[in-house]
């Protein structure tokens, strides 16, 4: 014997005799033992393991039986399978549904082996291999289960059945109708089958049984023809709808509901879904996606006042993507919701009260805010505000005392709602009302203020910011500079200019930026007076606008600022020449190149690339090797830019 | 101001170029008209090259939303430079206007809304 063959016989031995031990240890009275049995079990692939994990499912413990399951799921294989059926025979009904539950979970490995047992002795046996087999939906065990409708036994059958209805195969078709006609006692599983196997050729077969006087069949027949999904087939349903008995007529409507959704909503017959409002939205309530889908694509038809009330009281209960379809369809339905929808404002719940907002902003209805009057005490802040917007935007001509009155509310948001809603409706003799509003104690509400100003604008307002700007304490100085920016028409160049001489330096960077934005001025000298001011971010500022205000004729002025004593006003200044991308420019930025400051060099080099300055490009291919990689990768991206070295 | 105007599907989508104030404020309340009269109210203004807006260029917007809400219709902005972004946080527009980043998301929540 060789040294090898020694060596692998001892091994045999050992993995043998461990397996000996743990398959012993499986007995043991101590759960922990056990455990770790079935744990180390679980990492060999010999047949005894695998047989010692299939026992461990009848483990008294339940957390045992679990790892067991779990470690057979894993592993899979035949010897595994074959074994797992055994315990679908098994009296303890845990064994035997934790059995059916590995096979269902192993699947493909699973089918062979069930379909080798279709004929096991035992009823039971095969009922559940039937059972397992519809569940895996496996085709393969079509032709199987198709012989299995012919068993002796009448629950292998229904088994048999319902295991080919969930598989769903046409090629079951035949076999089902042969088992129909040979009696009556698994006829609602074989219905039912029939439904989800076949196609329109079965259909003629099924509406025989819609005349049969067991209800139980027409139920049946009625869902088969909904799974078929044949358009045609409404107008056989459609009697059932009228049906005195509710459940025959639910059961028809449902049918209808499968066949709409399998064609895409397209069915082209007028329902009497009145009679179905309290089936459909208890549907709704319910979650059942079938009845929802289908109800909101025929809502868009379909308006009434009990529907859309109805639509409203689901608004709580249904998930983000259905609301937003319900609250389109209030959208669109216009005046006859929103009586609805304030209706219900007051029994319903907060959140839902704020969805009702949303909906109702979208209609510009003086009706909707003076319905909305009594809700401006209410508790919620939240609500409150959403009311202010409706408001603003309603062109209610009385809403201005209301929302005047909730700028006096307790809450800051509410008064800031309140003030922005005031400004929407954009009335000058608001103005005054408004600056009164400018002496709120928190910031966000001033803001508000201004905001409202700045859409109202008008002459009165322009006034009342340049008395501000002299006036007022500082922050209100500046909020008044910033608001004559945003209000931005000719009227407030006079004020912004006389603002340039304002001593606080945050005023002067302001207006000349507002100046630089409008594009006007009466007269250039201050601007170009505070290209000296003692504030760099003010000389920054005199840059930008006087480039804003006159293009490349700016240039000759701001030239000299390229000397500034702050690097960031002359970093500033490189950039703003160089977006003007004139080549003209580029002795102005090239002696940026050998400056010391690195940023001033990554400035030029990219200024110099807009100006497409090609006579320095070997200037900034020196520049490529470097040793500050940002300034060799401008200079890298710069040449690229020129053309390449 | 310069307005493109292209159709996308029903959004008529408008492209505004410059500055938006008192006169063109009135020109862009004329062509929304006109596409009112060939009954089109599902509207979508980009502004992303809109590098100026004044006080009666917000009044224009409004004074468009109220008119595009009343005919039932539907109005949708995209594309705010930092500036307009600025002033419709400060005038609160942006809690009444339906406010995308991009056209292409403005356009794509309208065939959302009638898919749906």
């Amino acid at each position: 014997m060789s040294r090898l063959e020694r060596g692998y016989r001892v091994m045999i031995t050992t993995v043998v005799d461990k397996i000996s031990e743990l398959l012993s240890q499986l007995q043991s009275p101590d759960f922990y033992e056990r455990e770790e049995a079935v744990r180390e079990l679980g990492n060999f692939s010999e047949d005894e393991a695998v047989a010692g994990l299939v026992l461990a499912i009848e483990d008294p413990d339940l957390g045992i039986r679990e790892l067991a399951a779990h470690q057979l799921t894993e592993r899979k294989g035949e010897l595994a399978c074959r074994l797992l059926i055994r315990f679908l025979g098994h009296d303890e009904i845990g064994a035997r549904n934790l059995a059916a539950e590995i096979l269902v979970k192993i699947g493909d490995d699973a089918v062979i082996p069930l379909v080798e047992e279709c004929r096991n002795a035992d009823a039971d046996v095969r009922k559940f291999v039937a059972d397992v087999l519809g569940m895996i939906k496996d085709p393969r065990a079509v032709l199987t289960l198709c012989g299995m409708l012919d068993d002796e036994n009448l629950n292998v059958v229904c088994s048999a059945a319902e295991a080919l209805g969930e598989i769903g195969n046409a090629e079951a078709v035949p076999a089902l109708q042969a088992a129909m006609s040979r009696g009556d006692d698994a006829l609602l599983p074989l219905i039912e089958a029939l439904g989800k196997c076949g196609g329109e050729q079965t259909l003629e077969h099924l509406y025989e049984h819609l005349q049969a006087d067991d209800p139980m069949v027409v139920f049946a027949a009625l869902e088969a023809i909904g799974y078929i999904g044949n358009v045609a087939a409404i107008e056989r349903l459609m009697p059932f709808l009228d049906n005195r008995d509710r459940t025959i007529a639910e059961t028809a409507m449902m049918s209808v509901i499968n066949i709409a959704l399998a064609n895409r909503g397209r069915i082209d017959y007028d329902l009497p879904l009145d009679r179905f409002k309290d089936f459909l939205f208890e549907g709704i309530r319910a979650g059942n996606k079938r009845i929802t889908d289908f109800t909101l694509t025929r809502l868009k038809h379909w308006y009434g006042r009990d529907v859309l009330y109805s639509l409203v009281d689901v608004l709580p209960v249904v998930g983000d993507t259905e609301r937003r379809r319900i609250m389109d369809i209030l959208e669109d339905a216009g005046p006859i919701a929103v009586g609805c929808l304030l209706d219900r404002f007051e029994t319903t719940d907060d959140e839902t009260k704020l969805l009702i907002l949303d909906v109702l902003r979208q209609n510009i209805d003086p009706g909707v805010a003076r319905g909305l009057v009594k809700y401006i005490n209410i508790d919620n802040p939240g609500i409150k505000q959403r009311i202010a917007h409706i408001m603003g935007i309603s062109g209610w001509e009385e809403a201005v005392g209301h929302l005047r009155r909730m700028t006096r509310d307790d809450n800051g948001h509410v008064r800031r709602a309140a003030y922005a809603a005031l400004g929407w409706l954009c009335r000058e003799e608001d103005v005054d009302f408004l600056f009164e509003g400018l002496a709120d104690p928190y910031p966000d509400v001033r803001e508000a203020v201004m905001g409202a100003l700045i859409v109202v604008g008008g002459m009165k307002a322009v006034d009342r910011f340049t008395q501000e700007l002299h006036s007022a304490g500082l922050e209100r100085q500046r909020l008044a500079v910033k608001a004559l920016g945003m209000i931005g028409d000719s009227s407030v160049v006079a004020p912004l200019s006389e603002a340039l001489n304002h001593p606080d330096a945050t005023v002067r960077k302001l207006a000349i930026r507002s100046l630089g934005r409008i594009g006007q001025i009466i007269d250039e000298k201050p601007l170009l007076v505070s290209l000296s001011d003692e504030d760099s971010s003010v000389r920054k500022a005199a840059v930008s606008a006087l480039i804003s205000i006159k293009g490349t004729a700016a240039v000759p002025d701001i030239r000299f600022m390229l000397d500034d004593d702050d690097i960031w006003v002359r970093y500033h200044t490189v950039n703003c020449i160089g977006e003007l991308g004139q080549r003209e420019y580029a002795d102005l930025i090239a002696p940026m190149l050998s400056v010391r400051e690195d940023v001033l060099r990554i400035a030029a080099v990219k200024a110099l690339a807009a100006m497409t300055a090609a006579e320095y490009r070997l200037q900034i291919q020196d520049m490529t090797s470097d040793k500050n990689k940002d300034v060799a990768q401008a200079a890298e991206l710069a040449l690229a830019e020129l053309g390449g070295r | 101001m310069e307005i493109v105007t292209k159709e996308s599907g029903e959004v008529s989508v408008m492209e505004l170029r410059g500055r938006l104030d008192l006169a063109s404020g009135a020109t862009l309340k004329e062509e929304i008209k006109n596409l009112f009269e060939k009954e089109r109210t599902s509207i979508h203004l980009n502004l992303s090259r809109v590098e100026f807006i004044n006080s009666s260029g917000l009044g224009a917007l409004v004074s468009i939303m109220k008119e595009v809400r009343l005919r039932k219709g539907r109005l949708t902005l995209s594309d705010l430079a930092s500036y307009v972004q600025e002033i419709f946080d400060i005038t609160q527009l942006s809690h009444i206007f339906e406010i995308f980043n991009t056209e292409e998301e403005a356009v794509n929540s309208y065939q959302t809304v009638q898919a749906g």
